[in-house]
């Protein structure tokens, strides 16, 4: 060990020049945003001080709530679809009895490697009114008079919007779970085939809770993920129509950039920051909590 | 004979489902691909068929007209810059995080873990506010700048497990032969990280590639966007035109779909591992 010793100054002229740089982007802006959260300010020279309005506002805005919950609801659908059907491929294509496994791993996995502003284009193009791929399928199967044009109904808009999310990261999710299934000692699923254990009997009783620190990383991701969402939303609808497929980051984004309220814009990603990181902690704590118990 | 039979049915369920899947995942790209090489008439005629007289004419047009070759540049200097940075500092402070045991260690530590879980997009306004005071915002080196500091937790974390898992033994030896400590690490221990520094740099890649939200907060000139935000740029020039677009975003996921394709092995693993461990 003392030979690899190391001169003080050395190891703080190795460890400055990344920390400053990353303090720079992550905490200064925090900073600042706390800072200009007790202005009103549009951006300009002047700036009046209104001490914790903004942040009361906020709280009080009917468009942030309804944002915050469109992206609980994403959370919810997301966590249901993308990690619900990637154990269900996952465990098929863990089957014997399935061909082309290779083949299904590479196809499944391309939609997380595009762009989502790619993908909420192509998906604006499916969902077109004209010359939309769904209208045209409809049409095919005999069903026209069902065609709309998909995005600008209010009703149905935040569940169109959650098919593409969830379409593109199952694949993600799949390849995640297959390989800590893989992990799994073969003989236990042996042995619990010729215990008499069917199918659907294995997966919940024997690979679920094998898998469980996997699904807890999947599900921290998936949660994470879907607080932050904003590249899919602005190029697949923009936030519309009216504000109902609004998410936070859409709603910071047109305060502060068309509306040039930057003092809001400011309090508003900070109470942003909060609120997910207490949902990302607290699903944490409730999911340690209760996997914990098990072990018991 | 006949449960021979029953259990094929069985078999052929989840075959065809999965079939279908994969099937689904790839097609928007395929329907876009071939798309593209249509005619704007044909398109509007049947947005499904296949082209008759498929034709190029539209790429020529979206790369000649178009500023799609200038925003690949951006996209591509910035990807290799933001990446030689993540390598170098995250390999750096990953290294020195996992070999010694100083006083403020656990704090840097913690420090960068905290980095992982601020939803970055929180910092969309205060970023932009904070970098049109200090006139970085609108340049060619702006968005190396996030991206190099979004991508040092994770770089760190992996570069942290993996150097444990190297034995201290060849770094005594060469200091024995009288090699220098900087230059045991970079010549010596960074070599053999190869492994971790390409799944990182892979992880990283696609991230800084098909990075969006603050391309398009940082950076006001056409010259100078990468090309996610140049393509919503397309999107309002020529909503009309669906062929044309749709070419545009060919032309816009070709790089990552040939990449993907090639190494989709490697990504597959590189980027399971960086989820799992990061």
């Amino acid at each position: 060990m003392g030979s690899i010793r190391m001169k003080k100054s050395t190891m703080l002229l190795c460890l400055l020049p990344g920390v400053v740089w990353y303090s720079l982007i992550l905490l200064v802006p925090v900073i600042l945003a706390g800072y200009y959260g007790f202005f009103d300010w549009s951006g300009g020279v002047n700036k009046i001080f209104v001490g914790i309005e903004n942040y009361i506002h906020v709280l009080k805005d009917s468009v942030f709530i309804l944002s915050l919950k469109n992206n609980l609801f994403l959370v919810v659908v997301c966590l249901v679809g993308q990690i619900g059907l990637a154990f269900v491929f996952a465990f098929m294509l863990n089957s014997r009895h399935i061909r082309w496994k290779g083949l299904h791993r590479t196809m499944s996995y391309f939609p997380a490697v595009l762009s989502a502003v790619v993908v909420g284009f192509v998906w604006s193009f499916i969902y077109d009114y004209n010359y939309g791929l769904l209208n045209a399928f409809l049409e095919l199967i005999g069903q026209g008079d069902k065609a709309q044009a998909w995005l600008s109904n209010n009703k149905i808009a935040m569940v169109l919007v959650a098919v593409p999310l969830v379409w593109q990261y199952i694949g993600y999710y799949m390849i995640i779970i297959m390989s800590a299934m893989s992990s799994v000692d073969p003989q236990i699923f042996e042995m619990s085939e010729i215990d008499g254990a069917s199918g659907w009997k294995k997966a919940v009783y024997i690979t679920l809770p094998l898998i469980k620190n996997t699904l807890i990383v999947c599900v921290t991701l998936c949660i994470a993920g879907n607080m932050k969402i904003f590249d899919l939303i602005y190029s697949l609808t923009g936030g519309g129509p009216g504000n109902t497929t609004s998410v936070m980051a859409m709603y910071a984004y047109k305060s502060s950039f068309l509306s040039y309220k930057m003092g809001y814009g400011s309090a508003m990603s900070i109470v942003i920051l909060i609120i997910s990181l207490m949902i990302v902690g607290g699903s944490q704590a409730f999911m340690r909590y209760f996997t914990k118990e098990d072990e018991r | 004979m006949k449960r021979k039979k029953k259990f094929h049915i069985a078999y052929a369920v989840p075959n065809m489902v999965l079939l279908l899947f994969s099937f689904t995942c790839v097609f928007p790209a395929i329907w876009l691909i071939y798309s593209s090489l249509k005619e704007k008439t044909e398109f509007y005629k049947s947005p499904v068929a296949l082209p008759e007289n498929p034709s190029i004419k539209y790429y020529l047009s979206v790369l000649s007209e178009s500023d799609f070759l200038k925003w690949l540049l951006n996209s591509m200097r910035t990807s290799i810059l933001s990446l030689f940075f993540i390598l170098l500092i995250g390999f750096t402070i990953g290294y020195i995080l996992s070999r010694y045991r100083f006083r403020g260690r656990n704090f840097v530590y913690a420090y960068f873990l905290i980095g992982m879980l601020i939803p970055v997009h929180a910092l969309m306004v205060p970023m932009y506010i904070m970098f049109t005071r200090l006139g970085l915002n609108d340049q060619w080196f702006t968005l190396i700048l996030p991206y190099t500091a979004l991508s040092l937790p994770t770089a760190v974390f992996l570069v942290e497990s993996y150097v444990k898992s190297i034995p201290m033994e060849i770094e005594e030896a060469a200091a024995l032969d009288g090699c220098s400590r900087l230059r045991t690490i970079y010549m010596i221990v960074m070599p053999m990280c190869r492994p971790i520094l390409i799944t990182i740099g892979i992880i990283q890649f696609f991230y800084i590639w098909n990075e969006f939200t603050f391309s398009l907060i940082l950076i006001d000139s056409k010259e100078l966007m990468t090309i996610p935000v140049g393509l919503t740029l397309f999107k309002g020039q020529f909503s009309t035109d669906y062929p044309k677009m749709m070419t545009a975003m060919v032309l816009a996921i070709l790089p990552t779909m040939i990449i993907y394709f090639i190494f989709s092995k490697q990504i597959i693993k590189g980027m399971v591992a960086g989820a799992v461990k990061g």
